[in-house]
């Protein structure tokens, strides 16, 4: 009867040292694999919009940006940026004109699990700007009496209040330096704006309309523990 | 893989460079009137001529078997004068109506063409064929609705 129980004890003894090893194993895994609460903070400069108004576009939206890394994963996100559109109708000779600032808020969610330095992200944005702008029409004319009168309407007030979602991918260029891509299907909640007529532009939106798509190439600039591979240095 | 990646930033080049204009349609401006008698819609035997003033732009010429009126309103005056000219084979009667008016400007988008709305404050006729006139609806904008209903009078007068 003693040989089996010692014998037993000895095996469980066994069984229980290998499941502990594998366990710890699993752990010291998994604190590998794991980011720390706070990977770090970045700015961004969205290049498109600095390009359009270099190349004087209908509109640009010239935004720089702000966000938290969390656990490598989640980021949220300010941006903060002015709309600017000067754009003269091709035949009506209508003229609409804004240089106004908007802000959008929200988070991006890092979709990839390996901490390599490369990110895919989900975007989802709020955005809001309140902004003035300008009518005009030097040669306005009534076609029927025939009296050309200039029409020029000047600090027209409006808001408008947007959501964004989209992906982006995210890349390392050099140490701290990273180059990201977005696409963003916009669409608009509320707009606000004098009966006399709509807004053409709105700030950080686009081109207004019930709906629309944007994107973005961002300069990135990380700074913190996430813009490295924290997994190599943790081992060292 | 490179060819994949030009074809997509093709695309989307492509993509951003279309653009659409949704401008209105229908972007007449115009005020609208039925004519009454003896509370019945009724039509002109005989031709009737709208002139924006006496010596204004004809906004419409002999026209025959009229029941209704459309004539658009000024961009800018505070009160337009129409003259109705109804000419029969033997007789010719005209009247003139006053609208007073504000005028708004309605703007779509740099590629569409600007107009104006109005609002009708207040009608006021002479009394030659024409009773009287009521405004229906005051907003004078792309509804091809009507906004006057003129009374003309009694067939029986």
């Amino acid at each position: 009867m003693k040989r089996p129980t010692i014998c037993r004890f000895i095996c469980s003894l066994l069984l229980i040292s290998l499941t502990c090893f594998t366990l710890q194993a699993q752990d010291e895994k998994k604190k590998e694999d794991k980011a720390p609460l706070f990977c770090g903070v970045a700015v961004s400069a969205d290049i498109v919009g600095f390009a359009m108004k270099a190349v004087d576009a209908k509109f640009a939206n010239m935004e720089v940006g702000a966000r938290v890394n969390l656990y490598d994963k989640f980021f949220p996100v300010a941006e903060l940026g002015i709309g600017d559109s000067h754009r003269e109708g091709a035949e009506t000779g209508n003229t609409f004109s804004t240089t106004s600032p908007y802000m959008r808020f929200g988070m991006d969610y890092n979709f990839n699990k390996k901490h390599n330095g490369n990110r895919l992200f989900g975007v989802f944005r709020y955005g809001f700007s309140s902004f003035k702008y300008d009518i005009a029409n030097e040669t306005f004319a009534d076609p029927i009496y025939g009296t050309t009168s200039p029409l020029e309407i000047n600090g027209e007030k409006a808001t408008g209040h947007w959501l964004e979602f989209g992906v982006g991918v995210e890349t390392k260029l050099w140490k701290f330096i990273r180059l990201g891509w977005s696409a963003r299907y916009k669409f608009r909640l509320s707009l606000k704006s004098p009966d006399g007529g709509e807004p053409y532009f709105i700030p950080g939106y686009g081109k207004n309309d019930t709906n629309g798509w944007g994107g973005t190439v961002n300069i990135i600039f990380d700074v913190g523990k996430g813009s490295f591979n924290f997994k190599k240095k943790d081992k060292s | 893989m490179r060819r994949r990646l030009l074809l997509i930033v093709s695309s989307v080049l492509l993509l951003a460079a279309c653009e659409s204009y949704d401008c209105t349609l229908y972007n007449y401006v115009g005020c609208y009137g039925t004519f009454y008698q003896d509370d019945a819609m009724v039509s002109l035997n005989d031709t009737l001529t709208i002139t924006a003033g006496q010596s204004g732009p004809v906004l419409l010429n002999k026209a025959v078997g009229t029941s209704k009126l459309n004539v658009p309103l000024s961009y800018w005056q505070e009160e337009d004068t129409l003259v109705l000219t109804v000419k029969g084979e033997y007789n010719l009667v005209q009247d003139t109506i006053w609208i007073t008016k504000s005028n708004q400007v309605h703007y779509e988008s740099p590629d569409c063409p600007t107009t104006l709305f109005h609002t009708i404050q207040g009608v006021r006729s002479t009394h030659e064929f024409i009773d009287s006139i009521n405004i229906i609806r005051s907003s004078v904008n792309y509804e091809k609705t009507d906004n006057m209903q003129i009374h003309l009078f009694s067939a029986t007068d």
